[in-house]
């Protein structure tokens, strides 16, 4: 009894992990399948060099990588929210903050697009259940199929302004967050600046990012 | 904002990924789980005669406790990812509990038709998976707030597989107070009480390791 419900679930991310790996269809019976399928290869074989570089500390590399991946999240969330067309960008910026905080966990030997669907899946059934829509949401998950990230236009504009959420947070974690990410002051220089240790620094931007992000939360389920 | 200003918000002195996120969420909620278990069966149950630490007794309480806790440590750093792979620890978890099993059978089957019964249930049958329970009850907490602090997306197996871990940690410090000398007893009763903490965490799973 007690080890039947990780089987379970370990089978179904298996199918998950398939279903974004392999085109579970014939080839000749679904072109467009197949053209997303090749499209996803591309975007897979294009973000993993990339991002294995912004996991060593590249942030020029990390930026392109992030730009694809809101592409893609444009795209896979504008297919899925019909009925919340102007949420798309907001959840765009929420899942994008929570793959930076969530960096950590990805494991190299894994495809990051695969890593990047399911967290923003998780994004996306949050909001969900957060909304109270569980027809939509059995919608979305049934469906399984290789354009989940295909790419989407967008002016990447989001209903919610992440600078007025940025001015609620405490006044140390906001002024770490600006001198570090938005003057783009190095953390030595922030802590001369400050006079905070360096450190202290680093603590206040991840939890100032944390505190954001959970303000970001916070605003889509009101 | 628009999100192009928020990804070079964001990338801007990034710097590298931090590293081994799960361990170092996991080993304090380790630390804090048998601590907190020994020091509470220590004091209200009091220790076990020093005499048994002459014996096997106690050492396959806590080498079967110690590598359940390892194993399911293992489990629960997996599936505090988005995506992983289970197999192999999985395994590694179903193991241990066959191996503790076999030997309780093996010990149960050992004894005579007569001592079976007392091998099986001992004095302490009925309090031995509350107290293991009970004793973990702090443990699990750390557990689910190291795993909530990463990115579990299959709640209810996360917390299933902290639960264990935090079950197991609590008998780790319930074999320091804990008389009963089969390894049939083990087999069972450890093992319901370390399943029970599992349940409560599948349970919490979904409800608290939201992110």
């Amino acid at each position: 009894m007690s080890h039947a419900d990780p089987c379970a679930i370990g089978g179904k991310q298996n199918q998950r992990l398939g279903a974004f790996e392999a085109p579970a269809c014939n080839r000749n019976a679904c072109p467009d399948e197949m053209a997303a399928d090749a499209v996803h290869d591309d975007f897979e074989s294009g973000l993993k060099p990339l991002w294995m570089r912004a996991q060593a500390g590249d942030s020029a590399a990390y930026a392109q990588a992030l730009h694809r991946i809101a592409q893609r999240l444009r795209g896979y969330f504008r297919r899925r929210m019909h009925s919340l067309p102007d949420d798309v960008e907001d959840l765009v910026q929420e899942t994008l903050l929570a793959l930076h905080l969530q960096r950590g966990t990805y494991d190299p030997t894994l495809p990051v697009s695969a890593w990047v669907l399911a967290i923003a899946r998780h994004k996306l059934v949050d909001l969900w259940r957060r909304r109270g829509r569980r027809d939509d949401l059995h919608d979305a998950l049934d469906e399984v199929d290789e354009t989940m990230l295909a790419a989407a236009p967008g002016d990447g504009s989001a209903q919610r302004d992440l600078a007025r959420l940025l001015s609620t947070l405490p006044e140390a974690q906001r002024q770490a967050i600006l001198l570090t990410k938005v003057e783009g002051l190095s953390v030595a220089e922030a802590s001369s600046r400050t006079g905070a240790s360096e450190s202290a620094i680093k603590v206040q931007v991840h939890r100032g990012l944390k505190r954001l992000a959970l303000l970001v939360k916070m605003e889509g389920a009101s | 904002m628009k999100t192009d200003t928020l990804i070079e918000l964001l990338a801007r002195s990034a710097g590298p990924a931090p590293r081994a996120v799960a361990l170092r969420r996991l080993a304090p909620a380790a630390g804090l789980g048998f601590v907190v278990s020994a020091l509470l069966a220590l004091t209200l149950i009091g220790p076990i005669p020093e005499s048994m630490y002459g014996t096997p007794v106690p050492w396959i309480k806590l080498a079967y406790a110690g590598a359940l806790a390892a194993a399911a440590g293992w489990l629960a750093a997996r599936l505090a990812r988005p995506i992983s792979r289970l197999a192999a620890p999985r395994a590694l978890v179903l193991s241990v509990l066959i191996a503790m099993a076999l030997l309780g059978l093996v010990a149960w089957l050992s004894a005579s038709r007569a001592d079976r019964m007392t091998a099986l249930l001992g004095s302490s049958w009925l309090s031995c998976p509350w107290n293991v329970l009970a004793l973990s009850l702090p443990g699990l907490g750390a557990a689910l707030w190291a795993v909530r602090g990463l990115a579990p997306t299959r709640p209810r197996a996360a917390g299933f597989a902290a639960g264990m871990f935090a079950g197991a940690l609590g008998a780790l410090g319930y074999a320091l107070a804990c008389q009963e000398g089969s390894a049939a007893f083990v087999a069972v009763w450890y093992t319901l009480g370390i399943g029970l903490t599992g349940g409560l965490g599948a349970l919490l799973g979904p409800r608290v390791l939201r992110w």
